[in-house]
């Protein structure tokens, strides 16, 4: 028991405590994680732009420094009656003084120099470490329609070429800044050729492929037709462009990527590709018309956050394990002194009022329930006690009453059948009082041979007053009928002697008859009685015409009346009390008088035992356990006749 | 033991030279390797050519020698030629014959940026338009020019570059090939108008197989062979895409060709779509005489060509019974 309270009441108190803790714990830590994934998204953002823009920078430098030179030489040449002998010097001389530059070329238009012929195109490049210089365009070589030439002529701009392989077919990739320049005169301008710079990639490739971000994190670089310049995957490299690769992995979404590389736009995007998620960061390169993309998988990005989160929930998990043992053994300290009173109440339930409480020296609910506790003790003992004396008194006054009880039944008659030597009549009684003692009576005796006198009473009231009354009358009748013949005279003389000195108002309903048993003939008095039921031979079951007197015990000087019937063989008269007819159910329905005459009629062949029993049952059967609120008495007197 | 020996060397010998000694053909397509030529290059892989007994040798062209040039220097046995320029290099005296027409189709197009205002034929007219200086120039001025639009035609190399950074209003591109090279730098299908030639009556078909008209004479049987061969190769590249894909992706990578899955797979499609004979009125490698026609038509139109060649002359299948 006392384990069963700890534990619904300690644990409960534990569940819910813990489950608001947990509750919390796990807003605050989607709080936290949510906000945390938002600092590291946008932290990410940032490195990525900065790595963005230092590879930028880097490459810049190399690609702005192509874009000087270019212009320088524009400038001389247009700025300058050049020798057209002088012009492969000038090749030499950029591509000598800058390492990066791997050829450089000055072509002209068709006739330019008309010593020239239609193509004059001074070339020198390095090769080995060595340069070489040669003269480009013939037939074969038509470099007026070759993209490094026709497109800035026609764009009317400088022009960074598509990446390609060099002749050597060596898997150096070069790409070509070419930068139109053109005659003046007045405000005339004519194209007059193009100047081209050769740039091996090889710088571009290295700058790009030392950029790292988080684990598996690169960056990659896309020309202006979306070819891949640098990638990890160097099958990628000048096979694929991102459209086509995006056709491959089947991705609309990488080929809008692409489209948005391309158009120069920098942004920060997250693309799908299997179930790997992936962040791209763009931007463009200068004034290449490439973009760079710093590419890495979201997963990594998220790492640290999620070892954090990791640690938090293995240390919350320990957390509330301490706080559940911590909180248990205090809840338990706190309602230690709840056993003992529980086992205080078992004890004073078992009778004990005496055992010693717990000792609470703190001031709180549990020194109230020890207070209420000491003082229900104490009012239990002394209502035990006093409980105690009151039973014994009652069992003394109840002991009392069984042997008032058998001194009041000794009284009546109760051997039947009480003439056996006289076979004209035959009679039967029952007396069942209310309580322990009643106030009903019945009594029959012999007044001389052939003389039988019967009486049925009730006493107003019940228990012992109506007892003692009726013993009172019980005796009177015994003392006077042996005298008298006459039932008036019985009855004046109990009416007389029992209104004398009744104090107490009481008084009895009475029936005297008195039965010649050669004749038949019945002389009898009812003083306000229930009037007797006649069963006659014939088969009759009815009521004695009403007598209209009064009970005795209220006036001495009363004088009552006498009646007589005849009795033919076989006929038979039922004295009952109102105990009978207005015995209630549980509706409050009475039994009546009409129950009782159709009952009888059931029976009314049968013997006074019979008949009895018969309406005793019945008035069981209608009371149905109902409480039993009047004394019940019934006599029948059948008379054979001679 | 000795005998044995000798027999056993014998019968190995005897099997090696007889496999050997199958008669060679070799055949330079007219470009770089690529989806173009699958049907070729699927035949020589699957052993087509070996089973129709013969001993098939790919040799490309390289930028300075043409199809056309080991032909004449009898370096090839076959080429591959476009209709329009065995007509034209006939004409110039070549006295080349075509053996079997593959395609059936014109695969030449104008293409054009719906941003630039050009959405059908007519708004060509004075614009900036790309054309392959290496020729296939007959078809698209004949178009043009029918139409008496005054167009600027800007000579082009072979990249589309010029058409990527507008320098050009719209380009003469091949279906299966620039077509789909513009759409692999970015653009989508929907913002670029394309203008099929065969939608205004030029639906001359481009690739088929020739031969001098001596060696056809003297080696029909190995040219019927060859063709057989071929068709067989084409038949199993339609049937079995991604293996003749990858074939072709091997020889690309060997040949150091810059390609990808992507673009030589949306050529395979178109040139399957090419070389199956649709509604004309020919079976499969047969040329129809109303295209050889139309062909030289439009050659005279421009004054390529100034003399006629007969349908007979130029068109000597060798599929079939040999004419005497």
């Amino acid at each position: 028991m006392a384990f069963k309270l700890t534990k619904s009441l300690a644990s409960r108190i534990v569940f819910y405590v813990l489950s608001f803790c947990v509750f919390l714990f796990l807003i605050s830590l989607s709080v936290f994680y949510f906000f945390s994934k938002k600092t590291i998204e946008d932290t990410t953002r940032k490195n990525a732009l900065s790595l963005m823009e230092s590879t930028v920078f880097k490459t810049e430098q190399i690609l702005l420094t192509t874009e000087k030179i270019s212009k320088n030489y524009k400038w001389l040449i247009e700025s300058h009656q050049l020798n057209c002998d002088s012009i492969m010097f000038y090749t030499q001389l950029i591509v000598k003084n800058n390492p990066e530059v791997i050829g450089c070329a000055i072509a002209f238009e068709p006739e330019f120099f008309p010593e020239k012929g239609y193509y004059f195109s001074p070339y020198t490049y390095r090769e080995n470490g060595e340069l070489h210089s040669t003269y480009l365009g013939s037939a074969d070589y038509d470099y007026f329609i070759m993209d490094w030439y026709q497109i800035p002529v026609t764009i009317e701009q400088p022009y960074w070429s598509e990446p390609y392989y060099d002749s050597g077919g060596v898997d150096a990739l070069i790409t070509t800044y070419s930068v139109p320049f053109y005659r003046y005169s007045g405000q005339e301008k004519a194209l007059a050729g193009v100047i081209t710079i050769d740039l091996s990639l090889e710088w571009l490739t290295d700058i790009v492929s030392s950029v790292r971000i988080f684990e598996t994190g690169y960056a990659s670089v896309i020309s202006r037709n979306g070819t891949f310049v640098t990638h990890p995957k160097t099958e990628l490299i000048m096979n694929q462009t991102i459209f086509s690769w995006a056709y491959e992995l089947e991705s609309p979404q990488l080929r809008e990527i692409g489209r948005d590389m391309q158009a120069g736009n920098t942004n920060f995007v997250s693309y799908v590709k299997g179930k790997t998620r992936w962040m791209i960061s763009y931007t463009p390169l200068g004034s290449s018309g490439w973009s760079l993309a710093i590419v890495f998988p979201r997963s990594e990005m998220y790492a640290p956050l999620r070892q954090i989160s990791i640690v938090l929930i293995i240390l919350i998990v320990v957390g509330l394990g301490l706080l559940t043992f911590i909180i248990t053994k205090i809840v338990n300290e706190q309602i230690k002194p709840l056993r003992y009173f529980a086992k205080s109440a078992r004890e004073v339930a078992d009778g004990n009022f005496d055992n010693k409480l717990p000792e609470i020296k703190s001031e709180d609910e549990m020194k109230d329930l020890l207070n209420s506790f000491e003082h229900m003790q104490k009012d239990l003992k002394s209502y035990i006690e006093h409980l105690k004396e009151t039973t014994s008194a009652k069992e003394k006054i109840e002991s009392e009453l069984r042997i008032a009880r058998e001194i009041q039944m000794g009284m009546i008659p109760k051997i039947f059948p009480p003439f056996p030597d006289i076979p004209e009549i035959d009679i039967y009684a029952m007396l069942e009082p209310a309580k322990e003692v009643g106030g009903d009576l019945y009594d029959f005796f012999l007044i001389d041979d052939k003389h039988l006198c019967i009486a049925l009473g009730d006493v107003s009231g019940k228990g012992v007053p109506a007892s003692l009354f009726m013993a009172v009358t019980r005796t009177l009748l015994r003392s006077i009928a042996p005298k008298q013949r006459s039932p008036k005279v019985i009855v004046d003389a109990l009416n007389k002697s029992l209104s004398l000195n009744n104090e107490s108002s009481m008084f009895v309903t009475f029936f005297l008859g008195i039965i010649n048993i050669e004749t038949g003939y019945m002389q009898y008095t009812n003083a306000g009685h229930n009037p007797p039921v006649i069963i006659s031979s014939g088969g009759d079951v009815k009521m004695f015409e009403i007598t209209k007197d009064i009970p005795i015990g209220l006036f001495p000087e009363h004088r009552y009346e006498e009646k007589e019937m005849h009795f033919l063989p076989s006929d038979k008269i039922f004295l009952y009390t109102d105990g009978v007819t207005e015995a209630e159910n549980w509706d409050a329905d009475l039994y009546s008088e009409e129950k009782l005459l159709k009952c009888l009629s059931l029976v009314k062949k049968s013997e006074p035992i019979e008949i009895v029993m018969s309406v005793a049952r019945d008035v069981v059967i209608h009371v149905n356990d109902y409480l039993q609120s009047d004394d019940l008495t019934m006599m029948c007197v059948v008379y054979y006749g001679k | 033991m000795f005998r044995k020996t000798v027999l056993l060397t014998a019968l190995l010998f005897f099997t090696f030279h007889s496999f050997s000694q199958l008669p060679k053909i070799t055949f330079t397509p007219h470009w770089l390797p690529q989806a173009q030529f699958a049907g070729y290059y699927v035949a020589e892989e699957m052993g087509f050519y070996e089973q129709e007994g013969i001993d098939v040798e790919i040799v490309h062209p390289s930028a300075s020698v043409m199809a056309t040039e080991k032909l004449i220097n009898e370096e090839s046995d076959v080429i591959s030629l476009f209709l329009i320029t065995a007509i034209s290099v006939k004409s110039q005296g070549v006295d080349l014959v075509n053996i079997a027409q593959l395609s059936q189709h014109s695969a030449l197009m104008f293409v054009a940026k719906k941003n630039s205002n050009i959405l059908s034929l007519d708004d060509l007219n004075g614009r900036r338009i790309g054309i392959w200086k290496s020729g296939f120039d007959e078809v698209p001025k004949a178009i043009i020019n029918s139409n008496n639009y005054n167009v600027t035609w800007v000579p082009i190399l072979s990249s589309v570059n010029m058409f990527m950074i507008d320098g050009v209003d719209a380009m003469t591109v091949m279906w299966y090939n620039e077509y789909d090279q513009i759409i692999n730098s970015g653009f989508n299908e929907d913002e670029l108008t394309s203008i099929f030639f065969s939608d205004y009556g030029y639906n001359i078909p481009e690739d088929g197989l020739y031969c001098l008209n001596k060696t056809r004479l003297q080696r029909y049987g190995d040219l019927e062979k060859f063709v057989k061969g071929t068709l067989k190769g084409w038949e199993y590249a339609k049937n079995h895409k991604d293996e003749a894909l990858d074939i072709v992706l091997n020889i690309m990578r060997e040949e150091h060709v810059a390609t990808n899955l992507a673009h030589q797979s949306w050529m395979l499609e178109r040139m399957i779509e090419l070389i199956d004979t649709g509604k004309k009125n020919v079976k499969k490698g047969e040329l129809a005489e109303y295209d050889f026609h139309k062909a030289q038509s439009i050659l005279m139109d421009d004054g390529t060509v100034d003399s006629k060649i007969s349908f007979k002359n130029f068109y000597k299948p060798v599929l079939g019974e040999p004419d005497k």
